[in-house]
């Protein structure tokens, strides 16, 4: 290792010109043939929204939405995904306003440290694209492969649910989910 | 009272005379003018204490910041300050700062255990184009650590190098590429040493320790800190045992595993200032490392601290790669920045320490806790980091919530070459906290009796002292135990459940921001200190040096200022990044940021309230102490409609004072022994939690599901449940990926094999059980607004009551953790061979039969929940002290009344025969008391 020539383990690649439609607009970039997406994103696109957590794809962080399904853009070559249609965190609101995903990470607490965040609202995204009336069970195998490390999970499936209420007109749950989860005043026993 | 205060413009009589808009004369908008809350809202009553008049509960009693609550924050669920920020990808982590120009840096590390540096070749890597520098451990000299007492790190190895991944040099070039290979181009020369990896081995003496402390060094050990405390009448109670436990544990290191990899960027401005942009939790300290290190002062170097992608102790320490990236910078004059792989994460850790733990407790014929010993060997890897701190708490964070007879601990921590150990969320406490915990359970098993009552019936009152003469202050244990065993439906459940599924209760106690900081100078040197100025428009600055690294201590701070001044929360807003505009504070660690930094700013809030209740005052002819605040106006408490709004009542103070600006600090009270290591584990306060968890065990595979959790934290008060609701579950997740399955693993060369998520494993969401979180509020004389920690006591109990569960389950209990499915399968295998039975499903699960004791426990429990309910409330004031349950009296030190009570920090020279595995490090002697030193 040490004193040895070097061996790129990557072998040098041309240049080539990269272009997709990343969040409605059309990005063209020149970049590495051999990029990967998340790479070609932060660095290129300005997408500085998507997550580098692992470098392997394990924690979920860079999950971006590509032609509608969610991906892990540290393994996804951007050379194969050119001219794909991109959605990233930066993409999911509307103009000014946020998102109904986004508000409910945020109101219900799906967001702590906010760094797996993005990665978790482009898979949940895609998930109520797709099934606006998800059961916490589907939630779950939709979020799988995001790893949060503050949350423990539960307030970001809450988050989901509540934009699934939003999502679906349904102003009765989206009414009783605007209930505290827990008593704000615990009396319990007195102490 | 009218509803309708309308504060829009154009409604105010002055800007309008004669129907005619008078020119010059329009004054600022008041607040939320044109916004969507023209009017002044209500006093929201639900959130107003009931001894203010209001209707929030107050079952433990008042507090004396009471009478400024406005209703406006506190208590209600507050969605974090920057969580939009966080949610459309604007917050901006470490390796999101792109300066113009920059580098990209990257660091050579050791492939070597154990070795010296011969030499340095840097040659061939400067002659790579694109690479504009390259620095060495002698750019460097200067020592630095997070403890002023242990600085024993360097930039860049300068004589050593003592893990794998340790740092060598460093390299910036144009692009990642070209920096990758100039780090393959640095020839470096080792002399490869031998290398200690068991912590075991740590103490004994070598020839060449992993550091040298000269005449301090123990023998020539590896022995970086031993501790020896022992409080009690240890020999006389041992004569009373009833009941006996001995455990012998060991735990693996664990990982912070936060989602965002280290980064930094470093920048030297035009006028030679340094601007380092990084993910610190306490930048303070990175700040003086920097200036030592850098041979820069203070004020030349502004550290700004980014969003932080998760921390939990583990971005605490000033980091080496912080001064390279300052270093590389200086050298190119361009800004470098530095961005980590995963695996470079695990190569820094800073986790929490394995360890090796011994756990001894005795209970007499009443079941009190007579006698409670632990040793502690404790793994520190390469590099001092927090060690010195965590010795301690391994031992003295265990003396509480119960009432001991006597208290014996024997800690020592041990450099090994392995990646450096430090804080991590529980700091300390954990390990031991999970041995006492199901120690206890064992005790409660043997005594025949219920685990929740054996508690119940020892534990500590409020306003009491622990054994080593820890001042606790509000206690919320017998309430939290009470909860959980009520929410759970305990008494339906414990011992009655079949095989393969389980039970289990766990406790926890913590400190709520550490007595000591650790920088101690100047002498009175303010824990916390917070600025607030006040726009011309009503608008509230708060600048803060506190760290907010997502558990939302921004929006804390926010909070309590906007629920002093009653102004809704977007009128305020925090401004803690840079230490040049914050004063100091000393960082988001010890669980001190919302007990300290919320109490200095509802200081400093105090200040503006009483100007601008002055200048209300004087407009309206009225004494101060006549006026509430509530939503942008102030007015007579007893005829709401004689007031001033909130702006007028400002522009008066400003015209009269000039500008509106306060500043609060924060220091704790004196507090706490005067023997040697007295002020470990001294906090102004601390929190208490117990969790019931029930799992379910497959007793042919040996996989454990944990699938319920009822979770109760006394918090003091929660300032933000939803924020308290998510520290706690996400503390069941992290001290549940701790038992379950989450390990460091070293192979037999002492390497580690899984710096990755791959194979360490984190909980996904399918791991996670349903968590119940029970807040518990106590109401802490000394908290802001009553307020404790919540971020770090959460996770001590998940563990034991987990590893009690699965021993409920399937009767056998596991004292290795993680208990992953081969562990628990041997174990269910060895007790299967015992027991002569071929089908795990035959298994015998245990069972409860009480005994006369149990009624004797419930007894006191009864008695003793009367005279806590009577303390906690300040109606019984007397003192009390640890040992009043063994028959003391608390008016004396225990010392004077009990010839054979002991308080030692040395064991004497009949004891040193009988110390536990981390006690033998007291056989050696300081190199300063031997003959020759070395």
């Amino acid at each position: 290792m040490v004193g040895e020539d070097f061996v790129s383990m990557i072998p040098a690649a041309p240049s080539e010109i990269w272009y997709g439609e990343v969040n409605g607009q059309t990005k063209e970039v020149i970049a590495k043939s051999n990029s990967i997406l998340l790479d070609v994103l932060r660095d290129k696109a300005g997408c500085l929204g998507v997550k580098r957590g692992c470098d392997m794809g394990t924690c979920g962080c860079c999950t971006v939405m590509i032609d509608g399904e969610p991906r892990l853009s540290c393994l996804t070559m951007a050379h194969d995904v050119s001219g794909c249609k991109i959605t990233t965190v930066e993409g999911l609101s509307d103009g000014s306003h946020l998102a109904p995903i986004q508000q409910c990470f945020a109101d219900y607490g799906g967001s702590q440290c906010g760094f797996c965040t993005p990665g978790f609202l482009v898979a949940s995204q895609a998930l109520l694209d797709k099934n606006p009336d998800p059961t916490e069970k589907e939630i779950a195998c939709a979020i799988e492969g995001n790893l949060c490390r503050c949350t423990g999970y539960q307030q970001i499936i809450q988050s989901i649910q509540a934009a699934a209420a939003i999502h679906r007109g349904d102003t009765e749950a989206v009414a009783s989910n605007n209930v505290a989860h827990s008593d704000p005043h615990p009396s319990g026993p007195e102490i | 009272m009218s509803k309708d205060y309308v504060q829009q413009a154009g409604m105010s009589k002055e800007v309008r005379v004669d129907g005619k808009r008078v020119a010059g004369k329009m004054r600022f908008n008041p607040p939320g003018s044109g916004g969507s809350r023209p009017k002044m809202a209500e006093r929201d009553l639900e959130f107003i204490p009931e001894l203010e008049g209001g209707n929030e509960a107050q079952p433990a009693g008042g507090h004396f910041q009471d009478s400024y609550r406005t209703g406006t924050t506190v208590g209600k669920r507050t969605p974090l300050v920057d969580a939009n920020a966080k949610v459309t990808g604007q917050a901006w982590y470490g390796d999101d700062i792109r300066l113009p120009n920059e580098l990209i840096g990257r660091i050579v590390r050791s492939p070597y255990h154990y070795a010296k540096v011969k030499s340095v070749d840097t040659s061939k890597a400067e002659e790579l184009p694109g690479v504009i520098a390259v620095s060495t451990g002698v750019d460097a000299p200067s020592k630095f650590g997070v403890l002023p007492v242990t600085k024993d790190e360097h930039a860049m190895a300068v004589e050593k190098v003592r893990h794998v991944g340790d740092l060598v040099a460093c390299v910036a070039a144009v692009d990642e590429e070209t920096a990758r290979q100039a780090v393959t181009l640095i020839e470096v020369e080792y002399d490869v040493l031998d290398a200690v990896h068991d912590p075991k081995k740590g103490l004994l003496d070598v020839d060449e320790p992993i550091h040298w402390r000269g005449p301090y060094h123990i023998g020539s050990t590896n022995v970086q800190k031993r501790v020896f405390q022992e409080f009690g009448d240890r020999e006389s109670l041992e004569n009373t045992t009833k009941a006996f436990h001995n455990g012998k544990w060991k735990f693996m290191g664990v990982n912070h595993g936060f989602t965002e990899p280290h980064a930094v960027v470093a920048h030297w401005d035009p006028n030679g200032r340094l601007q380092l942009y990084t993910p610190q939790q306490v930048p303070h300290y990175a700040h003086r490392a920097l200036a030592t290190v850098l041979e820069v002062p203070m004020h030349q170097i502004n550290v700004i601290r980014t969003f932080v992608g998760g921390g939990f102790g583990g971005k605490s320490d000033p980091f080496p790669h912080e001064m390279c990236a300052a270093i590389l910078a200086r050298k190119a004059g361009r800004p470098v920045r530095i961005t980590f792989d995963r695996e470079e994460v695990f190569w820094v850790n800073r986790g929490r320490h394995p360890s090796h733990i011994e756990v001894k407790i005795n209970a007499n014929e009443d079941a009190k806790i007579s006698g409670f010993e632990i040793d502690a060997l404790i793994d520190g890897g390469g590099f001092a980091s927090f060690g010195h701190v965590t010795s301690y708490y391994n031992g003295v964070l265990a003396t509480a919530p119960y009432e001991l007879g006597s208290f014996h601990y024997t800690g020592a921590r041990v450099w090994t070459n392995k990646p450096a150990s430090g804080a991590m969320r529980g700091h300390g406490a954990v390990n031991t906290r999970c041995a006492i915990e199901v120690g206890l359970d064992d005790i409660a098993e043997k005594l025949q009796v219920d685990p929740i009552d054996l508690r119940l019936a020892n534990l500590l009152p409020p306003h009491s002292k622990t054994i080593t003469g820890f001042r606790i202050t509000s206690n919320g244990m017998r309430q939290a135990l009470e909860r959980v065993r009520e929410g759970s439906n305990w008494t339906e459940k414990f011992r009655k459940l079949p095989l393969g599924k389980g039970i289990g209760i766990g406790c926890g106690f913590f400190i709520s921001g550490s007595g000591l900081p650790i920088h101690w100078d100047p002498h009175n040197f303010p824990h916390a200190t917070v600025h607030l100025q006040i726009d011309m428009d009503g608008g509230v600055t708060v600048h803060t040096g506190a760290a907010d690294i997502g558990q939302g201590s921004s929006t804390a701070v926010a909070q309590v200022v906007a629920e002093v001044l009653a102004l809704p929360l977007e009128m305020v807003h925090v401004r803690s990044h840079e230490s040049d505009t914050s004063p100091v504070d000393l960082g988001s660690y010890s669980s001190r940021v919302t007990f300290m930094n919320a109490n200095a700013a509802i200081g400093a809030a105090l200040e503006i309230r009483e100007k601008l209740l002055n200048a209300a005052g004087e407009m309206l002819d009225l004494e101060p102490k006549m006026l509430v605040l509530n939503d942008r106006r102030i007015y007579n408490k007893r005829d709401p409609t004689i007031g001033v709004s909130y702006l007028d009542a400002l522009h008066k103070s400003q015209e009269d004072i000039g500008a509106l600006i306060a500043s609060g600090a924060y220091r704790t009270p004196p507090m706490g022994g005067i023997h040697k290591g007295a002020a470990a584990g001294l906090a102004p306060a601390y929190s208490f939690s117990a969790y019931v968890a029930e799992v379910e065990v497959d007793v042919d595979t040996g996989l454990i599901k944990c699938t319920n959790v009822w979770a109760a934290h006394d918090c003091g008060k929660a300032l933000n449940p939803l924020a308290v609701e998510g520290q706690i579950i996400g503390s069941c997740h992290m001290g549940l990926g701790q038992v379950l399955s989450e390990q460091m693993v070293y192979g037999r060369t002492g390497h580690l094999q899984n710096p990755n998520f791959l194979e360490y494993k984190i909980p996904s969401v399918h791991e996670m059980p349903n968590v119940t979180p029970i807040i518990i509020e106590s109401c802490d004389p000394e908290g802001p607004f009553g307020a404790k920690e919540a971020g770090e006591g959460p996770l001590l109990p998940i563990l034991p009551a987990v590893v009690n569960a699965v021993y409920d389950a399937i009767g056998v209990r596991i004292n290795d953790l993680p208990l992953t499915p081969d562990k628990v399968w041997a174990a269910i295998s060895k007790k299967m061979k015992k027991l002569k039975i071929d089908d795990p499903r035959e298994l015998p699960v245990p069972t409860l039969d009480y005994s006369e004791l149990q009624e004797k426990l419930e007894e006191r429990s009864d008695e003793h929940k009367l005279r806590d309910s009577r303390r906690q409330r300040m109606e019984d004031k007397g003192p009390y002290l640890n040992g009043v349950l063994f028959g003391l009296d608390p008016t004396l030190p225990p010392e004077e009344q009990d010839e054979t009570w002991k308080i030692s920090v040395k064991p004497d020279a009949s004891q040193l025969e009988n110390l536990g595995l981390a006690g033998t490090a007291w056989t050696k002697k300081e190199q300063r008391y031997m003959e020759s030193g070395k």
